[in-house]
């Protein structure tokens, strides 16, 4: 058996040589394209991704500051709404005042002591003849028996005539 | 101020809990209101739970707390509870009792009415119809409220009912009529109360809306009057003014409760559950007084809540409420548990005088058969969703999966709504439509043929049609 020179080994072996460079070739070229496509479809969903997550903290923000805006609107109407109610009640109770003020003062007129007596014959209807009837330190009269009392002062009289004014109180803060 | 109002009786035999036992008295009556004035000067109220011979038995609705009952002075009103009526009311925030919470005078009216009220004659009665449209698309589309219907919602602990309840009562309106919403709320959380209050304060300030809070921990006396104040205040807003009134009223549960309490301080003979015999008798005095009046402008529509304990609809309160309304919305664990809000259970809940409100000339032509399709439709789902737990999903028909679909679209599209957000009609009933076109057109059977036209339904592929039913 004779052994070929290296010179023509080489050149037995040179198509493959070249065959398996070009086909490496042609791998490496593959493997970038693909490579270079699933970074472009990478990237093109991250960016999508990215806007997706860009519209959603969007949104998101708006609600937050709709929500907000909304809570502070209702803050600010509660407020106005109890200012309101405050200072109608602030009315309210200076007529009540005032009313308990004026009728005291019946007690210096001239026409007191009838009333005072009319006072008192309504304080015996209501607990009978019996019943021990003194002056009220605010004017009118108070009457027991056991385990009843008549409130004929002239304080509560006014109170019993202001809960029964009604829906005209109201025109102390309506025109 | 009548004769019995102004003698003031002095005798008090004894305070046990929130119980004031007054001695000496004559021509007491179950029920009469009591004025209390302690020997500070300081006013309490209460109501005659119990009278015999010259005993009465008070219960103090402030509590009998810091009183010494050497100086009590008990007035008797010789009637029940009357309060003022009137406009008066819209916009103010008050206690179950009906005194103000919102720092303002007390509610003043021209005239009183008495809260027990009574039922409207029935002869008199206007059948309820227009519908009352609560932006809240579910609702709306499958069970609509009618104007003076009554029409309860069944939940169970820990869903959003009080959401719903309260987002219905901020966005209820009456097409452009005069509309008013009277929210009594019973044994709430001062939480619950503090949601409510917020979830209402542009509906209040409006002046649209009467807000009744009894919480948790105010005397149980009071929240049996709140829904009686509340009930008396709408029928006036409603047959004297004009105006068309939802009163909410939750939680009726708690309601029931206060009334077995109560009973059982009476010595009363209890009944099912140990709530009174009477229980029945008792909510139909409440929910009977909705309706229309002939002759009268206005209308009451009741839209009470329920919670039904431990899920439980044969428990006294559901069963005997469902008795006397006009169909239910009921709330499910098992749609809460999947994100949607409201978690109506469509296919238990059913408004019966949904025709009377709904449909040409009403709302809007195709509403009761898109109403009727998406029942159907939502049944046969749960039926494919059941075979689908046997057989999985991978031997199901196409058009059963289909099925799938639309129940999912149903939930997540149509039925899912924020607690914010009022829907109109006309887009929930064409999210309604868009949940039916998941569906192939051979299986909307309940539409009309133009109706599909114009919307659009269509056959899918051509395997779909072969295995259609």
């Amino acid at each position: 058996m004779t052994i070929p020179a290296p010179d023509q080994t080489a050149d037995t072996l040179a198509p493959v040589r070249a065959g398996l460079l070009r086909e490496a070739h042609a791998d490496a070229e593959a493997l970038l394209t693909r490579t270079e496509r699933e970074a472009a479809t990478l990237l093109d969903q991250a960016r999508a991704e990215a806007q997706a997550i860009l519209v959603r903290a969007r949104r998101q923000g708006e609600a937050d500051g709709a929500n907000a805006a909304r809570d502070l609107l209702v803050r600010a109407r509660r407020e106005a709404r109890s200012r309101t109610l405050a200072a109608r009640r602030e009315a309210y109770e200076e007529l009540r005042r005032e009313a308990a003020q004026r009728v005291r003062g019946l007690r210096g007129t001239d026409g007191y002591a009838s009333l005072r007596e009319r006072l008192e014959h309504r304080a015996r209807i209501l607990l009978g003849p019996d019943a021990e009837v003194s002056e009220h330190a605010d004017g009118g009269v108070v009457a027991r028996t056991p385990g009843k009392r008549a409130d004929l002062s002239l304080t509560a009289l006014a109170d019993h005539a202001l809960d029964r004014t009604g829906a005209e109180v109201r025109s102390l803060w309506e025109p | 101020m009548s004769p019995a109002d102004e003698i003031e009786y002095t005798k008090v035999r004894g305070l046990r809990g929130p119980l004031a036992i007054v001695e000496g008295v004559s021509g007491i009556g179950w029920d009469e209101y009591v004025r209390i004035t302690l020997a500070s000067g300081e006013r309490r109220h209460g109501v005659v739970l119990d009278a015999d011979r010259d005993l009465a038995v008070v219960q103090v609705l402030e509590g009998t707390a810091g009183m010494d009952p050497e100086g009590i002075r008990a007035a008797f009103s010789g009637s029940p509870l009357r309060v003022p009526v009137g406009t008066d009311w819209l916009g103010r925030v008050c206690n179950g009792r009906g005194e103000p919470l919102d720092g303002g005078p007390p509610v003043l009216g021209s005239h009183t009415a008495e809260v027990g009220g009574a039922p409207i004659n029935p002869v008199r009665r206007e059948p309820p119809s227009e519908p009352v449209l609560t932006g809240v698309g579910a609702v709306d589309v499958l069970t609509t409220l009618v104007r003076g219907q009554k029409l309860p919602v069944f939940s169970v602990a820990g869903l959003p009912h009080l959401e719903l309840a309260a987002q219905i009562a901020a966005q209820a309106t009456a097409a452009g009529e005069a509309f008013s919403v009277v929210f009594a709320g019973m044994g709430l959380t001062h939480a619950d109360a503090s949601f409510v209050r917020d979830a209402l304060e542009e509906r209040s300030a409006a002046g649209e809306l009467v807000l009744l809070l009894n919480t948790a921990d105010d005397p149980v006396i009071e929240r049996i009057l709140t829904p009686r104040i509340a009930l008396t205040v709408a029928e006036n807003l409603a047959f004297n003014e004009g105006r068309h009134v939802l009163v909410v009223m939750t939680d009726m549960t708690t309601y029931a409760e206060a009334l077995r309490e109560v009973s059982a301080a009476r010595g009363e003979i209890p009944a099912r559950r140990a709530y009174p015999g009477y229980l029945y008798s008792d909510l139909a005095s409440l929910y009977e007084r909705c309706g229309r009046i002939k002759g009268r402008p206005g209308s009451v529509t009741v839209l009470p809540v329920l919670t039904m304990p431990a899920g439980d609809i044969t428990h006294p309160v559901p069963d005997l409420t469902g008795y006397i309304t006009e169909g239910q919305i009921v709330l499910s664990p098992e749609t809460h548990a999947r994100g949607a809000y409201p978690p109506l259970d469509a296919l238990s809940s059913l408004s019966r005088l949904m025709r009377k409100g709904a449909g040409p000339g009403r709302t809007r032509d195709d509403h009761l058969h898109v109403a009727a399709q998406l029942l159907a439709a939502l049944a046969h789902a749960r039926q494919v969703r059941d075979l689908a737990d046997l057989v999985g999903q991978a031997a199901l028909s196409p058009t059963d999966r289909r099925y799938l679909d639309f129940e999912e679209a149903f939930l997540r599209d149509f039925a899912d709504q924020r607690s914010d957000e009022p829907r109109e009609l006309d887009t929930s009933l064409e999210r309604g439509w868009q949940a039916l076109l998941t569906l192939p057109r051979s299986q909307l059977s309940m539409l009309p043929a133009q109706l599909l036209d114009a919307h659009g339904a269509k056959e899918f592929d051509a395997p779909d049609v072969r295995e259609a039913p």
